[in-house]
């Protein structure tokens, strides 16, 4: 029995690197600007610094999206919006964030719509300094996040599905409700 | 430019022989601002469209709190002459009521949503004026206020990050 | 049939901006719609009064993220009204060079940004690809490429480096010799055409209505009503540019007029190469250290023609070191929230984000 499990694990760790190398290599990202660093984004995509020859494409849906692109700060009711995406992409599954406004709040600390903290919200693999970050930092940010699929060092995802109530929580907290249902109070 | 002063004066004597007008000013070139009363606001908006003024740019909400009043600034324009008109009137801050606009300028219903929202001014006839807008499940009372502390709220709903280190309190002016 | 509701949400391929249209569907044609505001907002009219003056430079650029320039204009306009300070002119005439490249990138974005709805990702690509080379000028003009904080009130930061001149005749030149490919690929287009012709119709009634102003006002009425022409501002006097019209606003009247803007600005940006005098280029506002300037007490309101329509702050100053109150007017408020409630119904589903596009929404400055 021994035997067998220590040969299945073997191959399991095997198959995960072969896997990992292929995920890192074509990373689809959601087409989603939830705020201002969003607008050096087509400037990454396009002929002049493109993204596709790291192998990153956009992709329409989240049922088929890797990487969910924070693009700075993130006002309440974008964020309510964003975790119902985030749960809806399929596992394994990584986030990117921009700027300093998700780290403590940035230029919008004092503002009683944006929050201030998004670690506390979603788990989070990278973050990409400036504001607004030039489209070089960008690349940089998606070459490190390639780097850490490829060591098994991005395990956000991972985080989330074991520590969901300590997340469900902070949400509570924060948004109150995280699905709304009646929004135009019909 | 001669042509524009007799424009100016035109409007301002045609004004003031129609109605009662508590304060006239000139801020700048081609803009003129009118004090009214509350009652008055209706019949001079109507006038003034009929006069060529047809264009309504916005409408906003000042707060003075130490009057206990909000001040009521609708800003009009008019394309041939190229001149501006702040209309503006005073109500009370503690039960804000006022008329709606929508029969003379039909696109300011939005821009009554928006005060109702951020100053709690309630607009009769305006149809879903209570509905929220652009806040989603807010609890406090409405945000633009001047005694509604942002700081306060935003410190208390979304937890700040704590340094080993702290830098902020060398930076000068820390409110 | 049973009616369902849609949104065309946040998350869309063909969405400009963080917006959502909920819209009640009974087959293909849309019965009732309304727009979901709000998920840009930041709550900048109560942030502002909390820092001063020449503090909230740095906070004012992020309400238009498009065109930020505009922003910094008419906050500059309205201090220099209230102040009484007289703005050196050839800080006027680098103030115009910086609004007319602004207004250039502004309606390639808008021009290309027909990709996403229609499916025609190379017009995205060659206008994302232009507007690059314009950041890069913008950059070593001002030191960012997205967030200037050069106009300042009294004039600008600082004076513009040497040679750049050339760069920008060269980039001029070579812009303008490839525009005609633009006109092959978008307005000559059969597919493009079969969707934007005699679709989304904009009356001269509408306009009166609403209140817009742009693009569609100038396309419905024919008339030349431009904020540069009529209550001109920085030296708009002394260029001489026309202002394209129509009389027949549908979605493919408004692109050739965004299409005509395009030729007049950059011959704006020659004249103003050629005629711009020497000087100093920045005034002194108040004696004394920048963080503590007073401006004297009153209320003004300006406005500038942005690339979308007419953009203004009013400004309340009791004479403090903060203002009291700062109300922004975004340009596409009208179109956006009443003009989608009343006239969206009665199109097809796909043509909700194509509404968007042509009728010149930006979600940042309805929120702010």
């Amino acid at each position: 029995m021994k035997k067998d499990e220590k040969k299945s694990k073997k191959i399991q760790k095997g198959w995960d690197g072969i896997s990992n190398y292929f995920r890192a290599n074509s990373i689809w990202m959601l087409m989603y600007c939830t705020g201002c660093c969003a607008i050096e984004l087509p400037q990454a995509m396009t002929s002049r610094y493109d993204m596709e020859r790291l192998g990153m494409g956009p992709m329409a849906t989240p049922r088929q999206a890797d990487v969910l692109l924070i693009t700075g700060y993130l006002s309440v009711k974008t964020l309510r919006r964003v975790i119902y995406a985030y749960e809806q992409m399929s596992e394994p599954k990584y986030l990117v964030a921009f700027g300093p406004c998700t780290i403590n709040g940035g230029i919008y600390h004092d503002s009683h719509a944006v929050i201030n903290r998004l670690d506390q919200y979603l788990p989070i693999d990278v973050y990409i300094a400036g504001c607004m970050p030039k489209p070089e930092a960008v690349m940089n940010g998606f070459k490190d996040l390639i780097e850490m699929i490829k060591k098994k060092k991005a395990i956000g995802w991972k985080h989330y599905r074991d520590n969901k109530e300590w997340y469900v929580k902070n949400q509570k907290h924060a948004l109150g409700e995280v699905r709304v249902k009646d929004e135009f109070h019909e | 430019m001669n042509s524009m002063n007799n424009n100016v004066n035109d409007l301002v004597n045609d004004i003031k022989s129609k109605f009662k007008v508590l304060n006239v000013e000139h801020p700048k070139e081609n803009q003129v601002s009118f004090d009214f009363k509350k009652e008055d606001i209706h019949s001079a908006l109507s006038h003034i469209r009929s006069k060529g003024w047809v264009q309504l740019s916005m409408l906003t909400c000042i707060d003075w709190l130490e009057d206990n009043e909000f001040q009521l600034v609708y800003l009009v324009f008019n394309w041939e002459q190229g001149i501006r008109i702040q209309i503006r009137t005073r109500i009370d801050r503690d039960n804000p009521t006022f008329g709606t606009a929508v029969n003379v300028y039909p696109g300011v219903k939005f821009y009554e949503r928006d005060v109702h929202e951020f100053f709690g001014v309630v607009f009769d006839g305006n149809p879903d004026s209570n509905k929220q807008l652009f806040l989603e499940n807010w609890d406090d009372m409405p945000p633009l206020r001047k005694d509604f502390d942002s700081v306060a709220y935003s410190d208390k709903k979304y937890p700040v990050r704590k340094y080993k280190a702290d830098f902020s309190s060398k930076a000068g002016d820390k409110k | 049939m049973k009616e369902i509701k849609l949104f065309v949400g946040p998350q869309h391929p063909g969405m400009h901006g963080n917006a959502s249209i909920h819209m009640y569907v009974d087959g293909d044609i849309i019965n009732r719609a309304y727009l979901l505001p709000g998920m840009l907002h930041r709550g900048f009219e109560k942030s502002m009064e909390r820092r001063t003056w020449m503090n909230n430079i740095a906070l004012i650029p992020r309400i238009c993220v498009p065109e930020p320039d505009t922003n910094e204009m008419v906050y500059a306009m309205n201090i220099e009204t209230l102040a009484k300070i007289q703005v050196p002119e050839r800080a006027d005439w680098i103030r115009m060079l910086i609004l007319e490249l602004a207004r250039l990138s502004a309606h390639l974005m808008a021009f290309g940004g027909i990709g996403g709805p229609t499916g025609l990702y190379s017009a995205m690509y060659w206008a994302q690809a232009d507007r690059d080379l314009i950041l890069t000028l913008f950059e070593e003009i001002t030191g960012q490429r997205i967030y200037h904080m050069y106009i300042v009130a009294g004039g600008v930061r600082k004076d513009l480096p040497k040679g750049i001149e050339k760069k920008i005749i060269e980039f001029l030149d070579d812009l303008e010799s490839r525009l005609p490919d633009y006109e092959d690929l978008v307005l000559n287009n059969p597919t493009i055409l079969a969707r934007i012709k005699d679709n989304i119709l904009l009356p001269k009634e509408v306009v009166w209505e609403l209140g817009v102003t742009g693009i569609g006002m100038r396309s419905a009425t024919g008339q030349e009503y431009d904020i540069r022409k009529v209550n001109p501002y920085a030296k708009y006097d002394k260029v001489e540019f026309e202002v394209p019209t129509a009389t027949y606003s549908d979605a493919l009247t408004r692109m050739t007029l965004k299409y005509r803007e395009m030729y007049q600005t950059i011959r704006i940006i020659r004249q103003v190469l050629d005629m711009m005098p020497s000087g100093d280029v920045r005034a002194k506002v108040d004696d004394g250290s920048a963080l503590r300037w007073k401006v004297p007490k009153g209320q003004v309101y300006s406005a500038v023609e942005a690339s979308r329509g007419e953009y203004g702050y009013y400004t309340v100053s009791t004479g403090e070191t903060k203002p009291y109150r700062v109300a922004v007017r975004g340009a596409s408020f009208p179109q956006g929230l009443l003009g989608l409630e009343k006239y969206l119904p009665g199109h097809r589903i796909d043509d909700a984000p194509l509404w968007f596009d042509t009728m010149g929404i930006c979600s940042p400055e309805i929120d702010r």
